[in-house]
């Protein structure tokens, strides 16, 4: 009997541990300093500029590195499988152009998102073909796909 | 019936007719074959004239009450409908060339030059005609306008005269007989109707534009945005860009960096220049390109890739 209790009380205490572990982990960006969080995230969204510019350095012509388009649009593409992370709630104050909408309007923000992912996936995919008309192409795609977050969540630039 | 092998000069003669066509097509593009058409066209090398139209989805097209901030105060645009008595339905085409090229209304009162007429000036008579029937044509909507809510001394209309006086110069642009066709066209798209020095250059104390800061952007823009620099030097302007990435951005609103644009800017692309030939975009972009660079820093140099403290 008092062993049975024993190991109830230990299950109990184990589970909420582990509990409390998985909320610690999972909950990732929740608890950060919301000024630490948007200069991260200003680093990600400049690596993926970074980026695409130099896919479109290569499709120009202006330098011969097609065999690094590949590694430009997968990192790309792994860094749009970040996105929806680094938007934690509190994280539009500061010195950022976020828009309170990204939370107010959270589905139409991860449909953003989510095109953006999908387009990047696709030029992924095609970037090793050779085909500078089609990776233009869908460089251009994937731009458009920039803006589809920027034009509703992200303010103009001001001088304040 | 055709035959069934045509001649060789049924095929020299279809080839003439393609390429005159083709040709053809870049001017009449432009020109269109009827004066509204044409009207309209310029109204869209003039960036759709944004600035009249009240923000949000239902504001009736051109009736005006759109806000402006400034750092002269806030103005609100009128309506530019062709309704008789809140619009200028009741305008006869001298009064409308006399707006444009003048800057004065009806009754001879001068206008802020926050309505751009310093560049539209430079628009040719026929244009301007041809803006007007444009003008006549879109539904005349009833909205009365509101006066606009400048700071002391900017609300004393009257003061515009010393303004005009100081810095205003009527007429239309001469073509610059040195400079290839295209460069020509380009001027008088971008400086004439596009009127991209209106928010590119800086103004100085009394609203005029510092002309030796020409195209090379602003702090204090319309609306309180960053205007950028757009002449090509390399540090604080364009001057990485290529003709085509002018000509691309006019009809994208995409930087080479695949960064939109975003504000008024956007609105003059999405209302306005990506409704423009090809052609004219390049020939836009060809001007912009040779601007004499000019050094000087409007936007924050963002550290793209910059690292926590």
């Amino acid at each position: 009997m008092k062993f049975r209790k024993f190991r109830l009380a230990g299950s109990i205490i184990g589970l909420a541990l582990a509990a409390a572990i998985v909320a610690a982990a999972g909950g990732a960006g929740a608890a950060d300093d919301p000024a630490n969080v948007i200069k991260y995230r200003r680093i990600v969204m400049g690596s993926m500029s970074n980026h695409i510019s130099a896919i479109a350095g290569i499709v120009k012509g202006k330098v011969s590195y097609a065999s690094h388009i590949a590694a430009h649009a997968r990192a790309m593409h792994a860094m749009s499988n970040l996105l929806l992370d680094i938007f934690p709630e509190g994280s539009d104050i500061g010195k950022t152009r976020a828009k309170p909408e990204i939370w107010s309007q959270r589905a139409k923000f991860e449909d953003a998102v989510a095109a953006f992912r999908s387009e990047s996936g696709k030029l992924a995919l095609i970037a090793d073909s050779g085909d500078m008309a089609a990776i233009g192409a869908q460089l251009k795609v994937v731009g458009k796909t920039c803006g589809g977050c920027h034009k509703p969540f992200r303010k103009k630039k001001k001088k304040n | 019936m055709l035959p069934a092998r045509p001649p060789i000069s049924w095929w020299l003669a279809a080839l003439a007719i393609a390429l005159a066509n083709a040709g053809a097509a870049a001017v009449a593009m432009a020109a269109g074959d009827n004066a509204v058409a044409r009207g309209a066209y310029l109204f869209r090398a003039a960036g759709g004239c944004a600035c009249h139209t009240a923000s949000g989805p239902d504001a009736a097209f051109l009736a005006g009450g759109r806000a402006l901030k400034t750092p002269f105060g806030t103005f609100y645009a009128p309506n530019i409908t062709p309704d008789p008595e809140t619009g200028i339905g009741g305008w006869n085409d001298a009064d409308f060339i006399r707006a444009m090229r003048e800057g004065r209304r009806p009754d001879g009162a001068h206008y802020y030059p926050v309505f751009p007429y310093p560049a539209f000036t430079l628009i040719r008579d026929a244009d301007l005609g041809d803006l007007k029937a444009y003008l006549d044509s879109v539904p005349p909507v009833r909205r009365p306008n509101r006066k606009h809510d400048l700071s002391v001394p900017y609300g004393w209309r009257f003061l515009l005269w010393v303004w005009k006086w100081l810095d205003f110069t009527p007429g239309p642009l001469a073509t610059d007989p040195s400079r290839s066709a295209t460069w020509n066209r380009g001027a008088y798209l971008a400086r004439a109707l596009g009127h991209c020095d209106q928010c590119h250059t800086p103004r100085g104390p009394l609203g005029g534009l510092d002309r030796d800061l020409g195209y090379a952007g602003t702090r204090d823009g319309p609306g309180g945005e960053i205007v950028p620099n757009i002449t090509p030097d390399p540090s604080t302007g364009i001057g990485d860009w290529g003709v085509d990435d002018i000509a691309t951005l006019l009809e994208t609103g995409m930087k080479p960096d695949f960064d939109d644009v975003q504000g008024l800017m956007d609105e003059a692309i999405a209302q306005g220049y990506r409704y423009l030939s090809d052609a004219d975009r390049v020939a836009i972009a060809v001007y912009i390109h040779d601007l004499p660079p000019i050094v000087h820093r409007v936007a924050r140099a963002t550290a793209k890739s910059g690292g926590f403290d």
